[in-house]
């Protein structure tokens, strides 16, 4: 308040100048000098191949050549990424993947979390049971998981049929409709605990003291939790769901070992894909530009992300 | 154990197979074993006929008292495999360190379908081995690519001749030579005469062709409730095309001409009639009869082995060493299972590779081969070329290349089939007559650098995209021809 009511009192003429981003460095020095081997790291490790990647983008890779012999093809590319009718099935079952694995994992880490935040006997039992999906490797949980579908012989529809729910072995991943619905339920499953652990840890800042007098208040359960502690959790929600959202663009290991992306494509997310067109095919031009454009979109994702956490600081800071 | 009965069928072919064995060579009468008599008669007379030192042999080659390093990847053991297979491969590294106790070997075994992916991303960063044993689709992709060194049998002490012509093509790249043959193998047709006999079929006589196996899978299916046909068409997988390509070359149908006599690689065959008849087989049995595993789909063979054991698989195709897979499985299990398993053992039967409507028969030419790579893509940018050499010379000798391939294979070196090795196997393995009376039926995959997508990606695509319904098996053959119409011309996705 001093500073403006000063600055509004001193003649015009008198404003110190702001100085410049260079000055500002220089009287940081110290302070850039303490994070420079971070930053020469990440150039080398981050900056430079993304770099590659982009420029590797606009070439084209035969399977007979070298990499080194790459034809450079402008944004043929991306025109032909574009143009493709599997891109587009790619990135459907992606958009699905990750909006349904990000917010049921979400809801259901809420609930299981709002659940343990109340004392009861076993509490400590079950919430370190819950954690066991998020623990367990994610490559042993999905060979587990591939032999409880097998379509022929899997433990899931052998309960099904043993109970009537249908009287023939159920097809869950070898069939184009069904795997994808099958192979978001493993996710779910692995991931549900994180969300879990993050909305505990936001549980234990949401004041006592304001639940108690909404309480006397007259609060009801709902009303507490709507009013109180819902808004309380805001930010480490949003914190969680972009997390998860980022985790679930970038998942690779269910998808390739369960099914491979198949049948016919139908569990073929954007990195699995990429990861087929690199390797399998060694397509690393047309790879590369599928990379370039999932980084922008991660880097869209990263900015939502950085903004949140800027945003809980300010309010944990007021 | 009874005899398999595969007799007839036999005779029947053995014209053919040596009209074949001929279209294989031209230079047929040079071969180290006369491949113009080749029969189970044949490979019984020469068994045991010659004895080979391998150390004195490659001590020619490389002195045993060479010191050196050498780094070496190779195709090893799987899941799929028997034990006795493994225990080869470890009294083989054993053998070459007491041999050559002086070179420090630093060796690393990678399964069939992670080899490839491996060794292109190690080659990306020059950080390679100096010697790779690479499954026999995979060399002339990296030989095209400049990555192999030229390496022909004459460089390790053998000669051209005491490797099968046809696995020989496998390693040349516009006329040079860049490998040598470790192992050749050609599956068999395997089914329970239990099954057979309960289907109401004749439980010694295995279907004659691929429509009597589409006939019979049903049969089986809708007689006993369990699956007929091990049918497998996972992406990524070289057990797909392994099984899928015999099917679609005896319809007379092919990726290219590959299985002419003399194959040019020019003409797309995908979409031909006879192509599009092979896939409507399987579609036949996954979709209309539904005759087949459902998992098909996400199977590899490793998955129809137990399937077989346990009595709910009639007929799949395979190698000879499923029969020791299949004892190693059943001394695992316990209880009644154990005795359901002896009776699947009891009943197992091999025969042929059924024929097509017109009476072709044909199979993978498959195995391995051994390259020696250039030094600038391997890490540290050195190769010791002597311990390289010794290393080749070890495992393609007449010994080792049939030690190595024991239970599931053939010797890359025919010598090998002279040795008192192949008559002690001949004794002990069973039914490996008629895998090595598959070989004159093999047809070696397209030498192309496309090779690998195509059978790896776009045949198990073509089957996929058939068998869940996504296209027709018109639209899937004519997308699958269009990729690898792409593909050889340099384009596409």
């Amino acid at each position: 308040m001093t500073t403006l009511a000063g600055h509004a009192n001193a003649p015009r003429g008198s404003i110190p100048a702001r100085p410049s981003i260079l000055q500002q460095m220089w009287t940081s020095r110290a302070d850039y000098l303490y994070v420079l081997p971070a930053i020469v790291v990440m150039l080398i490790v981050i900056a430079y191949p993304i770099y590659y990647t982009i420029e590797l983008s606009f070439f084209k890779t035969p399977p007979g050549l070298q990499l080194r012999d790459k034809i450079f093809v402008g944004a043929d590319n991306y025109t032909a990424i574009l143009s493709s009718e599997v891109f587009w099935r790619v990135t459907i079952n992606t958009v699905i993947w990750t909006l349904a694995s990000t917010l049921i994992a979400f809801v259901l880490g809420y609930g299981a979390a709002l659940a343990l935040h109340r004392d009861f006997a076993g509490r400590a039992v079950l919430r370190a049971i819950l954690i066991i999906p998020w623990v367990i490797s994610a490559v042993a949980a999905s060979y587990i998981w591939k032999w409880m579908y097998h379509s022929d012989f899997g433990i899931i529809g052998q309960v099904l049929v043993q109970f009537g729910f249908t009287d023939r072995q159920p097809n869950f991943i070898d069939n184009v409709h069904t795997v994808l619905p099958s192979l978001i339920v493993v996710n779910i499953w692995r991931e549900f605990p994180f969300a879990m652990i993050m909305i505990m840890a936001g549980l234990q800042t949401v004041p006592e003291q304001l639940l108690r007098a909404a309480r006397v208040d007259g609060a009801s359960t709902w009303q507490r939790f709507w009013h109180v502690t819902f808004p309380h959790l805001r930010g480490v929600s949003t914190v969680t769901i972009l997390l998860l959202a980022v985790a679930n663009f970038n998942s690779f290991i269910i998808p390739w070992i369960m099914t491979g992306g198949g049948p016919s494509n139908a569990s073929h997310i954007w990195i699995t894909h990429i990861y087929e067109l690199a390797f399998g095919r060694q397509r690393w031009g047309v790879a590369a530009a599928y990379s370039v454009l999932l980084f922008v979109i991660l880097m869209a994702l990263g900015y939502f992300y950085v903004r949140a956490l800027s945003g809980n600081e300010k309010e944990q800071g007021a | 154990m009874r005899n398999y009965g595969f007799g007839r069928a036999l005779a029947r072919g053995m014209a053919v197979s040596t009209l074949m064995v001929s279209m294989m060579s031209t230079s047929v009468l040079g071969q180290s074993v006369d491949l113009s008599k080749w029969s189970p008669e044949y490979v019984r007379s020469i068994a045991g006929t010659e004895e080979f030192d391998t150390a004195e042999l490659c001590g020619a080659v490389t002195p045993l008292d060479y010191e050196g390093r050498l780094t070496f990847w190779y195709q090893g053991v799987f899941e799929g495999d028997p034990d006795l297979l493994r225990q080869y491969y470890k009294d083989f590294f054993e053998a070459f360190r007491a041999t050559y106790p002086n070179i420090e070997l630093e060796e690393q075994a990678l399964t069939y379908n992670d080899l490839l992916d491996k060794f292109r991303t190690a080659l990306l960063g020059n950080a390679g081995p100096m010697v790779v044993r690479l499954q026999i689709l995979g060399g002339v992709e990296f030989a095209s690519k400049g990555y192999l060194q030229e390496l022909s049998p004459e460089d390790v002490g053998w000669k051209t001749e005491d490797f099968w012509p046809g696995a020989m093509k496998s390693v040349m790249w516009e006329g040079k030579t860049y490998g040598i043959p470790t192992n050749n193998e050609t599956m068999a047709l395997i089914w329970n005469a239990d099954i057979f006999e309960r289907a109401g079929l004749d439980p010694e006589a295995p279907p004659a062709t691929w429509d009597d196996v589409v006939a019979y899978s049903k049969q089986i299916h809708d007689k006993l409730g369990v699956a007929g046909y091990g049918l497998v068409a996972r992406k990524n997988a070289g057990n797909t095309p392994y099984r899928f390509m015999p099917q679609l070359w005896g319809y007379g149908g092919g990726v290219f001409d590959e299985a002419d006599p003399n194959p040019t690689y020019e003409e797309i065959r995908l979409d031909s009639d006879a192509s599009k008849q092979a896939l409507q087989a399987s579609v036949d049995m996954y979709v209309r009869d539904q005759s087949v595993p459902v998992s098909a789909l996400t199977n590899q063979q490793a998955d129809n082995q137990p399937l077989f054991l346990a009595g709910q698989l009639g007929m799949m195709i395979s190698h000879p060493s499923d029969y020791n897979v299949m004892l190693d499985l059943q001394a695992k299990a316990t209880g009644d299972d154990q005795t359901k398993a002896q009776t699947v053992i009891d009943n197992m039967r091999y025969g042929l590779i059924p024929t097509g409507p017109d009476g072709k028969r044909a199979v993978v030419f498959g195995g391995s081969n051994i390259h020696i790579l250039n030094p600038e893509y391997v890490e540290g940018g050195e190769v010791d070329e002597a311990a390289a050499k010794a290393m080749v010379c070890f495992w393609t000798s007449p010994e080792w290349s049939l030690k190595m391939a024991y239970a599931g294979s053939n010797p890359g070196n025919l010598n090998g089939f002279k040795t008192k090795w192949m008559k002690e196997r001949l004794d002990s393995i069973k039914f490996l007559d008629v895998t090595t009376s598959m070989l004159p039926y093999g047809v070696p995959f397209p030498t192309l650098p496309e090779t690998p997508e195509i059978m790896n990606i776009i045949i198990p695509d073509m089957l996929q995209n058939a068998l869940t319904g996504a296209m027709t098996v018109d639209e899937a053959a004519e997308d699958a021809a269009e990729k690898v119409r792409a593909l050889t011309e340099g384009g596409g996705l």
